[in-house]
């Protein structure tokens, strides 16, 4: 089992303990992931907006000032406004869990649908390559792509997304599996409708949704992933404002300034927490739509 | 293991006698603590390395800092220094100069045996040198620093004679660093895989076992009695064991010295020595190395810095002083010599590396850089000012990495385009090999100005036999050439000052170099270790004298 | 699926497990040994030391003979495959050892560290589970909150807090790991607790149906104390899934082996994994990475067959 099929496992098991109560309101945490997600969303998309200044910038004789009013994550070893680099680095952050998440979903999606569909051999054949695919366990595909391509922000998204392919895949097959032998289908096959309409129809919409649930788990831990690689030196490298490079920097100057290591890590956090939220709130909904 | 790690530091002499009396006060240091009460026997003293783990810890091979700083522990050299910079006997006893300059004599002692109950004699010393000098084994700081030996003659039993191709003022001081430390002929006959493993020594510890990726053990050698003249006891040393253990994570190794995991840490960051210094749990080695600054190098083979302009530009638009105050926070003083501060001619020439934006960017107007795109960046002829800069992450510690990132900071607002790029050892050897880059940052340890002959004479484009070449300025000046070599063979103390401040003034005023600081060297002691101190060759940590007083 | 019921023999179902297992191993051979070709760069270049080195044409031949660098690469490959058969994980470029001596010396600390990581992950994922389905509402929610915020935490930021926490601040704990066991506590407290959090996730449903199943009421009406109930039939319950889920936990604890150790200097198989990769020391990564693909593959059929053991439903499939 990969994390991802175990989230969306998770997924279901909060859906199936809701089963008997229908959610009549949004939840608090739930609320607050939404507002968490709103905040992350625009600090990607309109830095300035969120924190106006030049996450670049260096001032050396303000280095190591610790969280106050004008700098309310501290500054950094070059006296860059932590803040500002936190909020900067959500857009790369996040376009990094965003692109492997689309890769690793891409390439299950393509895997998936072609064993779940096809069957027969297709199906025995992706099902061996998964298999094989399994036996790189966690960080260890990523590992071995970044020992093939050499380390960086674009082999790392790659590595993270071709490492997480497989677990989708897996969801993805066993879903539509699901629901090509569900009632439904058989009998709309009865009722003599082309292969065409009923994938059209009945298949690709009961299995699509879900992949919106996963997307959404997905990119959670696909910065968790990236962010791993860049605090390992693997991926992003400084000066870039990304959360795992800056982790990364931060733990030099633990024992004097742990401010520069407490807030990007605060960040990943929150990110992984909100999708998880988000994710499962997306299920449940879906569920009782 | 078949290849060197090429050299990244070396050390070469003063012209020892000759200067002796000027030289060198400030290359070593006591820790603060002077040592007190009756030294214990007995003991395990833990080491923590912030450097990479050796691939061989034969320093012959190659020949770095932290093969010197491992070696120092096991091995021993034909002379040594003491603080003053005056040459003083270790395995050696006497020696003497030929009235020409061409031939040396050295005195052996006669009751040394290799730590594998082998004799070191005059033998094992010319042994030593052809393994230096053989091509196969890969050594570039030692073979750099036999250059002029020609022949080696046994004259008795104790008695060793050089000849040289042509005098050598540095050679005293070439022989008392790590890197040409005498091994046993038996041990080096091993073969280079086995020897490189544990190579075998007379000094006052002995390798016990070596797990890589972990750690060294090295055990009292109790046979032994060859300390160097300036040591602090004879007989073997008190402590019983040392761990040298390798930790490459900074803030690990001294969260480790306070848990009072470790008894010694290397490589100490800025911010944990301001610490240590105020409080009196940790005491705090100062050590900075002998030979060149830490300096930025322009490479003025090829790319936009063959043009002396764009190299004075660069030097101009980099606002060093501010950076080095807050990341090094005091411990480190901005340089504006190509020598360290530890090295007596050395020639200092602030003026020339002044911070001056508005000089940098008419300078690049003057130059053909004139238009400036999109970005901010200088262009010329459509093309940006791109400089390359490849950083080692295993040679200069995350504050001199921020330190590059500041500069890279301020060089923007001039309109250059620096593209710092943070690579493993091997890599960068690499990047430095195929000549892929307009900037570079390489330490290198050597006492003596003879050092600039190594880093400036156009002989150093040409790589050693370990594929390491030192001039990474890529100088090429037939009349640096000159003044460099004949200060190497000048006698006369006020010639060579002479020859010396000319070469250095050249190269200044060439902006072929951005001075940055010494080379720090911060060790940082328990509060319980007495009696370590750095060896002043090349500021190496002994153990010899040190024990623990729990 | 609907797939009829059949009854296969035990011994024909175990041969077809054994010759998957051996197929996925040839799969992962093979895979690595070609995907290790598109590595840029001469593998004889590497040997010598990298690009660095800038090795004699002499030196570069002598060693694509010695290596076999010089052969078609189908023999190579043969050859490669041989070697593994026989056990033989090649030789480090950068360390100059051989890769399965080194792998084995690396693999018992590492193994320490995830044992116990597993062990004490369990016990909080328990305690945290049953504290929060016993205690109404609120415990319910807290748990539950506790147990996604403690599945998110990322194992090097969880590290560095911990250290800045018990070494810095405190001063109670090593920051780097030492012989004794007090320098494991940290590292294991940091591969433990996100799997906690999500093993308490798992085993939460499981515990709620079972405690409410009619089973337990009974036992509860025989008069079996709450606790007794608890343990003995819930719990045994909830571990089914459990089980099927070493795997993933294997995964999980072997990525965060990479961290840890590096963190925590502590000699294992994840730094050593992580020195190699950041080398390219390929016979290494190679070496670590087959390593992990048999463990991997002999947990799958252990938790097949205990599965099946543990829970009579899935004999027949």
């Amino acid at each position: 089992m990969s994390d991802l099929e175990l989230q969306a496992e998770l997924g279901l098991g909060a859906r199936r303990q809701g089963a008997t109560r229908r959610p009549r309101r949004i939840a608090v945490a739930e609320g607050l992931a939404g507002a968490v997600a709103l905040f992350l969303v625009l600090s990607a998309v309109m830095p300035q907006l969120v924190a106006p200044g030049d996450p670049l910038a260096i001032d050396p004789l303000q280095a190591f000032q610790p969280p106050s009013l004008p700098h309310w994550f501290g500054t950094d070893e070059s006296g860059r406004d932590l803040y500002t680099r936190v909020v900067h680095g959500t857009g790369n952050s996040l376009l990094i869990g965003v692109l492997a998440t689309t890769i690793g979903l891409g390439l299950g999606v393509l895997l998936g649908t072609l064993a779940g569909m096809l069957g027969g051999f297709v199906d025995f054949t992706v099902n061996r390559v998964l298999e094989v695919l399994f036996a790189f366990p966690g960080l260890l595909l990523a590992l071995l792509v970044i020992l093939i391509y050499g380390p960086g922000v674009a082999t790392a998204t790659i590595a993270v997304g071709l490492s997480t392919a497989p677990g989708y895949a897996r969801i993805i097959r066993a879903q539509l599996v699901q629901v090509r032998s569900s009632a439904f289908v058989e009998a709309a096959t009865v009722q003599g409708l082309t292969p065409r309409r009923i994938l059209a129809r009945h298949i690709l919409p009961n299995t699509l949704a879900p992949l919106l649930v996963l997307a959404t788990l997905g990119v959670g831990q696909a910065i968790v992933w990236a962010t791993a690689l860049s605090y390992l030196g693997l991926g992003a490298q400084p000066p870039a404002a990304e959360w795992g490079a800056m982790l990364s920097a931060g733990r030099t100057y633990i024992t004097s300034a742990w401010w520069m290591s407490f807030f990007p890590g605060l960040f990943i956090v929150l990110t992984a927490v909100t999708a998880t939220t988000l994710g499962r709130a997306i299920e449940r909904r879906m569920r009782h739509a | 293991m078949n290849t060197p790690a090429p050299t990244r530091r070396a050390l070469v002499a003063v012209a020892a006698l000759a200067v002796a009396g000027l030289v060198l006060t400030g290359c070593t240091a006591e820790p603060d603590a002077p040592a007190t009460g009756k030294p214990v026997v007995g003991g395990t003293l833990t080491y923590a390395s912030g450097d990479a783990e050796p691939d061989c810890l034969d320093p012959h091979v190659g020949g770095n800092y932290p093969q010197a700083l491992t070696g120092t522990q096991f091995l021993e050299s034909l002379v040594s220094r003491d603080t003053t910079g005056t040459i003083i006997p270790w395995l050696a006893s006497e020696w003497s100069e030929s009235d020409d300059g061409l031939a040396w004599e050295f005195t052996l002692r006669d009751d040394v045996y290799f730590s594998d109950g082998s004799p070191f004699d005059a033998a094992a010393v010319q042994a030593n040198i052809a393994h230096l000098q053989d091509p196969a084994t890969g050594s570039s700081t030692g073979y750099l620093a036999l250059q002029k030996v020609t022949g080696t003659e046994a004259v008795s039993a104790t008695v060793v004679r050089l000849t040289l191709a042509e005098p050598d003022s540095a050679l005293l001081e070439s022989l008392s660093q790590p890197w040409l430390a005498m091994e046993s002929p038996e041990g080096l006959a091993r073969g280079m895989e086995e020897n490189c493993a544990a190579p075998v020594g007379t000094g006052p510890f002995v390798i016990k076992d070596w797990v890589k990726q972990d750690a060294i053990t090295f055990v009292r050698n109790d046979t032994y009695d060859s300390p160097p003249a300036d040591a602090g006891h004879e007989g073997p040393a008190y402590l019983e064991k040392i761990v040298w253990r390798f930790i490459p994570e900074s803030a690990s190794r001294y969260a480790a010295l306070q848990a009072g995991e470790v008894d010694v840490i290397d490589n100490a960051q800025p911010d944990t020595i301001v610490q240590a210094d105020k409080g009196d749990s940790i005491q705090h080695l100062d050590a900075p190395r002998p030979g060149a600054a830490n300096r930025i190098e322009l490479n003025s083979g090829t790319g936009p810095f063959t043009d002396p302009k764009v190299r004075e530009a660069f030097i101009r638009s980099a606002n060093v002083d501010d950076g080095v105050a807050s990341l090094f926070q005091g411990t480190a003083k901005r340089s504006s010599s190509a020598l360290s501060s530890a090295e007596a001619l050395g020639v200092s020439r602030p003026k020339l590396f002044e911070y001056d934006p508005k000089a940098a960017g008419k300078l690049l107007d003057s130059a053909g850089w004139s238009e400036t795109d999109a970005d901010g960046y200088r262009t010329r002829d459509g093309k940006r000012l791109t400089v390359r800069f490849p950083v080692s992450t295993n040679q200069s510690i995350p504050a001199e990495q921020s330190l590059f990132e500041q500069i890279q900071a301020t060089a923007k607002e001039t309109g250059f385009d620096v593209k710092i790029t943070p690579m493993d050892l091997s890599s960068w050897y690499g990047a430095l090999g195929s000549g892929d880059y307009d900037a570079v940052s390489a330490p290198y340890t050597k006492v003596g100005p003879d050092v600039l002959r190594i880093l400036y004479h156009s002989d150093g484009i040409t790589p050693a036999p370990s594929g390491y070449f030192a001039n990474h300025a890529q100088v090429n000046d037939p009349t640096l050439d000159e003044l460099l070599t004949e200060a190497g063979r000048e006698s006369d103390a006020g010639k060579r000052k002479a020859l010396y401040t000319e070469a250095q003034d050249r190269i200044l005023e060439g902006f072929y170099v951005l001075p940055l600081y010494d080379q720090q060297n911060h060790y940082l002691l328990g509060a319980d270790v007495e009696g370590a101190r750095a060896l002043p060759t090349v500021s190496t940590p002994t153990f010899y004298d040190a024990w623990l007083s729990r | 699926m609907a797939e009829p019921v059949r009854r296969t023999p035990a011994l024909r179902r175990l041969a077809a497990r054994l010759g998957g297992a051996v197929f996925v191993l040839w799969a992962v051979a093979t895979l690595t040994f070609f995907a290790v070709r598109l590595i840029p760069g001469d593998p004889a270049e590497a040997i010598l030391g990298g690009p660095g080195s800038q090795a004699s044409a002499e030196a570069l031949a002598s060693v694509r003979a010695e290596y076999g660098l010089d052969q078609p690469i189908l023999v190579q490959y043969l050859a490669q495959l041989g070697r593994l058969a026989g056990g033989d994980l090649g030789r480090s470029y950068a360390l100059k050892l051989d890769v399965g001596p080194l792998v084995l010396s690396q693999l018992g600390g590492t193994l320490v560290l995830a044992g116990l990581a597993l062990a004490l992950a369990w016990l909080i994922a328990l305690a945290l589970a049953t504290w929060s389905t016993r205690g109404g509402r609120i415990a319910a929610r807290v748990g539950s909150g506790l147990e996604i915020v403690a599945a998110s935490l990322p194992h090097f930021w969880l590290a560095t807090a911990l250290i800045v926490l018990f070494s810095i601040w405190l001063g109670v704990l090593p920051p780097i790991s030492t012989p004794g066991p007090a320098g494991l506590v940290l590292p294991v407290l940091t591969l433990a607790l996100p799997l906690a959090g999500f093993l308490g996730q798992i085993i939460r449903e499981p515990l709620l149906t079972a405690l409410e199943s009619p089973f337990v009421l009974s036992a509860l009406a025989r008069g079996e104390s709450a606790r007794g109930v608890r343990w003995n039939h819930a719990i045994r319950h909830a571990a089914i899934p459990a089980i099927s889920l070493s795997g993933w936990a294997f995964g999980s604890l072997i990525s965060g082996a990479v961290v840890v150790e590096t963190v925590f200097a502590r000699p294992g198989l994840g730094r050593t994994l992580l020195n190699a990769v950041t080398v390219r020391d390929v016979p290494v990564v190679i070496g670590v990475v087959m390593v992990v693909a048999v463990a991997y593959i002999l947990m799958t059929l252990l938790t097949d067959a205990a599965t099946r053991i543990a829970d009579p439903r899935t004999r027949a499939r």
